[in-house]
């Protein structure tokens, strides 16, 4: 190995790798690794059709999420069903912006992002196409962190129905977007879990080398 | 190079598997690859004790937190309240257990096995790494340790008793009660407590 900083030696070329558990370096020919016993695979190409098929599923699902009602809420003998747009929307004209911002965040925006980031990602590995890596890298960092944040819309509702409760008086129940939108952020950040980032640096290795040294 | 490994002077990086020479690092500083930005590794130390005082109050936090009101409702003379653990059962009575399930699991399960397993991982590195058994029960908590933290979403569920507070603040009465508090104690705690862990030192423990 050299001592050159831009050196771009890799694990699977001398024979190293890491435990995808304890994240311990260990020869590369031992099945197990030596302080967890778990499984050690160099690269895990299965993991892009894996993380696929999550994420189409997570695609679809988003759609009865953002049309079907999240919330039916009875005020007064009255029945509204509200979507979680039209929640949102409501949260703005009564003028509750900050509120308003935060579930549109969380329950909108990330999940939108999250799709659309994954699947150029994916496709940026299945097709090999030549976007910078280094950006493609930290929009993966960033969908793994905020991706969670999406569940304050399954607290909040979690919430509103046991405390809102009396009849015909006023009365919320959660409604059948509730259960897609739960498996649309199970499903994404499994998709963002399962994939193994190794690949990614792989497969793009020659179209980088040619847009870095330039 | 396999020799290499075995002093642990090179490491590969876990997102991109290049190989990065050690360095020893000031505390509190971080290393991260130089090709694309994945934490690589820190000062592989926390102090055992530290945690040990820090993981026994969020248990003492923990089922107050659970049991106690976190959100009371007053609509027209009548008062409703509701606990963490009501708020899944609410979901799911209405039928929708899979909403009810993720609550349940973020809110109220994974952190509940979170801090008993740091509890025991402490006890068995203070008192016991000479049992064999012991020590097995140690690896097994150690590389469940990554999947609790990630289901483990406090801090979310903290921002959701404000947001639920200020959107039904436009029909009734709402206020905080005892459970809240003990709530957020209970998040300020499993915080602190994580940002101690170093899973690096933890792991040091069972090569000895």
């Amino acid at each position: 190995m050299k001592s050159n900083p831009n050196d771009s030696t890799l694990g699977k070329q001398v024979g190293l790798t890491c435990c995808p558990t304890c994240n311990k370096v260990t020869c590369a020919k031992s099945a197990c690794c030596s302080r967890c016993d778990t499984k050690l695979i160099i690269r895990d190409y299965a993991s892009l059709q894996k993380s696929w098929a999550l994420l189409i599923t997570a695609a679809i699902l988003l759609i009865p999420a953002n049309l079907y009602p999240i919330t039916t809420l009875t005020n007064q003998g009255k029945v509204t069903q509200d979507t979680i747009f039209s929640g949102i929307a409501h949260l703005v004209k009564t003028d509750m912006i900050p509120i308003a911002i935060i579930l549109f965040t969380a329950s909108i925006l990330v999940p939108l992002l999250k799709i659309i980031g994954l699947t150029i990602y994916l496709t940026a590995i299945s097709f090999k196409l030549p976007i910078s890596k280094k950006n493609l890298m930290i929009g993966f960092h960033i969908i793994e962190w905020i991706g969670r944040w999406s569940m304050l819309d399954l607290f909040v509702i979690s919430l509103t129905v046991a405390v809102v409760n009396m009849g015909q008086l006023l009365d919320a129940k959660p409604a059948p977007a509730a259960t897609a939108f739960a498996l649309v952020i199970l499903l994404t950040q499994l998709a963002a879990k399962v994939i193994d980032t190794r690949l990614l640096w792989d497969r793009l290795e020659s179209k980088n080398d040619s847009s870095t040294n330039t | 190079m396999a020799s290499d490994a075995l002093d642990n002077s090179v490491t590969l990086c876990r997102s991109c598997d290049l190989v990065i020479r050690k360095r020893a690092l000031p505390s509190g500083v971080r290393a991260l690859c130089p090709r694309c930005h994945t934490q690589l590794y820190d000062t592989p130390y926390c102090s055992i004790n530290g945690m040990l005082a820090l993981c026994i109050t969020a248990i003492i936090f923990f089922f107050p937190a659970n049991t106690y009101p976190v959100l009371e409702l007053e609509f027209l003379g009548s008062m409703r309240t509701t606990t963490v653990l009501e708020g899944a059962i609410a979901v799911y009575q209405q039928g929708y257990w899979v909403v009810a399930v993720a609550v349940m699991t973020a809110a109220v399960i994974a952190p509940g096995i979170l801090l008993v397993s740091i509890l025991v991982q402490i006890v068995i590195i203070k008192y016991g790494l000479q049992h064999s058994l012991l020590r097995s029960i140690l690896k097994q908590a150690l590389k469940l340790q990554g999947l609790l933290t990630q289901l483990t979403m406090l801090e979310i569920y903290v921002i959701s008793f404000l947001v639920a507070a200020f959107n039904l603040a436009d029909f009734a009465t709402v206020s905080f009660s005892f459970g809240t508090f003990c709530f957020t104690m209970l998040f300020i705690m499993h915080l602190f407590l994580l940002r101690e862990y170093d899973i690096e030192h933890m792991w040091s423990f069972l090569e000895k």
